[in-house]
């Protein structure tokens, strides 16, 4: 449990945020100049006049009213900004090391959660920004923090970097069970990771919940930016290699048509990524149609994201919508609307597998 | 060739130097430190004093440092009840060059400093270095360079101290005479040609320090940037 009741004294107006968070993953989300940045540093102990009670997992940071502010370095908090951070006059290896508790044991863990060995000698001017991210992430990592801090690990990476560094973030999740506050923009990213939503607009918590509770908060999808935004977990049900395809289950027994896999063990959970302009939209039953992957579902909200539109799209049996993009001159020729049956296509192709 | 008096004079003017450069820089650091970081009332006028010896005459800021001294100030009488004689002996020659060279050691590493992401710094802390780790761990070796020069160049200064010095420690051959006393006392007595000697001496310290500086910072430069 995360508790915070925070006062931050900022150019402008303050940033104050009342919320109680579960000790998972949090996905911060909201636009830009929300707080979001500034939020992290206070709990990180950076910003030196914050003002209230931030507490995690009964370890008090700020208590304000009984004079307690504890200093960064005794917080014992992961931080890993947008940029990596990583200190340039050393090698990655340096990095990692940096602040490592107790014997090797963390590093040496942290460095195979991800796959950093052939990079250790390296230094940060040489690494690319999913290199970059990933060497923060294991710095981080092996001083055995009591929570993570994450700033947008993946918004300065391109699409094919994120779907490589996505499922490092997955592992940390699962494997280290580290409790996590995760700033993104990106909707798929906080359904992917995230059990729990922090909604911030104004330095103000404008909602908090689960994710599909929130997901038609106009903040949450207003901003969205260029990225997966479908990330489905499921499991390896057969590969059928004359087909060249594989078969996956989705959550909820929906199957699915991926590129052929064969080294992924039938049986194994994947994640599948599927980006939002790659579901075709249609408003009549599909024949004929070389896309392997059709499902009936019906518009649940339509939602303006820059020039095109999203439409959150439900399947019967799937948990949480599906997202499609579309352009407002298919929405006005389909006449797409709320309420409204559709049929999604999706090719084999168009499926990655992380 | 030296003479024994010249040769003394200038493992002198080389000790005296090198000691100043030494004692003034934790002192010169921190005051780097400080103006590179702190914002807030008084900053001005801290960085005003500071960098006063730049621009007043030696001489004055001799005066200034023989009349704290004397007997007749507060300082200088509580020295001389301890027993501590300074002025007229090296110490004063140690302390008249280290104050001109202070404002030079302040100004570069203050730059460098400056040059240093305080980020990087609030990383350092949330990965459990305290301040004082923190600083020695990245602030230091991410502004080396600006601190090497500014050390040189304090270095540098000290070897050729004249004004402050001969105020405050005055000009006694063995005891307190420097190189650039000696090369004014060789002029003023008419042995130009032993003036000249000594001067070439100073390019020489002057010039084996810049390019010592230079190769050190090529080459952990060079390594910094692999």
């Amino acid at each position: 449990m995360i508790e915070i009741r925070l006062e931050l004294p900022l150019a402008g107006s303050d940033l104050r945020v009342e919320a109680e968070l579960p000790a998972a993953v949090t996905a911060v989300m909201g636009p830009s100049g929300a707080g979001k940045t500034s939020l992290l540093e206070a709990i990180a102990g950076l910003r030196r006049r914050a003002r209230g009670r931030i507490a995690c997992s009964g370890a008090v940071f700020l208590d304000t009213e009984r004079g307690v502010d504890v200093a960064p370095e005794q917080r014992r908090v992961g931080y890993v900004p947008q940029d990596a951070g990583l200190f340039p006059h050393l090698t990655a290896l340096g990095n990692v090391r940096f602040g490592a508790r107790g014997d090797g044991g963390r590093v040496e863990t942290a460095i195979d959660t991800l796959d950093l060995r052939p990079l250790l000698a390296r230094r940060p001017a040489s690494l690319s920004g999913g290199e970059k991210q990933r060497v923060a992430l294991a710095r981080a990592l092996a001083t055995s923090p009591r929570l993570l801090l994450l700033d947008e690990p993946l918004a300065a990476l391109d699409v094919e970097l994120k779907e490589r560094v996505l499922p490092y973030l997955m592992r940390i999740r699962d494997e280290w069970k580290v409790p996590m506050l995760y700033v993104t923009h990106n909707v798929g990213e906080a359904l992917a990771l995230a059990g729990h939503v922090l909604l911030l607009r104004n330095r103000r918590v404008e909602a908090q919940g689960r994710p599909l509770d929130l997901l038609s908060s106009p903040g949450l999808t207003g901003e969205a930016e260029a990225g997966i935004e479908n990330l489905l977990p499921g499991r390896v049900l057969a590969h059928d290699a004359t087909g060249g395809v594989s078969r996956v289950e989705l959550q909820g027994g929906i199957p699915l048509s991926v590129p052929l896999a064969a080294t992924r063990p039938v049986g194994a959970p994947v994640m599948v990524a599927i980006r939002a302009e790659d579901v075709l939209v249609s408003s009549a039953p599909v024949k004929g149609l070389s896309a392997r992957n059709v499902y009936e579902a019906r518009v649940e909200a339509l939602e303006r994201t820059g020039i095109d539109v999203t439409l959150m799209c439900a399947l019967p049996a799937a948990p949480s919508p599906w997202l499609a993009r579309v352009t407002p001159a298919a929405v006005e020729a389909l006449g797409l609307k709320a309420g409204q049956p559709v049929w999604l296509a999706i090719k084999s192709h168009s499926v990655r597998l992380l | 060739m030296l003479s024994r008096d010249e040769a003394q004079v200038v493992f002198f003017t080389l000790e005296v130097a090198a000691l100043a450069t030494i004692l003034i820089f934790p002192l010169a650091l921190a005051a780097a430190l400080a103006l590179a970081r702190y914002r807030g009332a008084g900053k001005g006028a801290l960085e005003t004093i500071l960098s006063l010896p730049l621009i007043l005459p030696p001489t004055a800021v001799g005066l200034l440092l023989l009349e704290a001294l004397s007997r007749r100030s507060l300082l200088g009488s509580w020295l001389a009840a301890h027993g501590l004689e300074i002025v007229f002996t090296w110490k004063a020659v140690v302390l008249a060059t280290g104050v001109m060279s202070f404002p030079l050691l302040v100004r570069s590493a203050r730059t460098a400093f400056e040059e240093v992401d305080p980020r990087l710094v609030g990383l350092a802390r949330t990965l459990g270095c305290g301040r004082a780790t923190a600083f020695y761990r990245v602030t230091l070796p991410l502004a080396w360079r600006g601190v090497l020069a500014g050390t040189v160049l304090a270095f540098a200064r000290a070897l050729g101290e004249f004004g402050a010095t001969v105020m405050v420690a005055g000009n006694i051959p063995g005891r307190t005479r420097t190189l650039a006393l000696a090369i004014f006392h060789d002029n003023q007595v008419g042995r130009d040609d032993r003036a000249v000697v000594l001067a070439g001496v100073t390019v020489a310290l002057a010039f084996v320090a810049l390019w010592t500086t230079e190769l050190l910072s090529r080459r952990l430069g060079g390594r910094a940037e692999e």
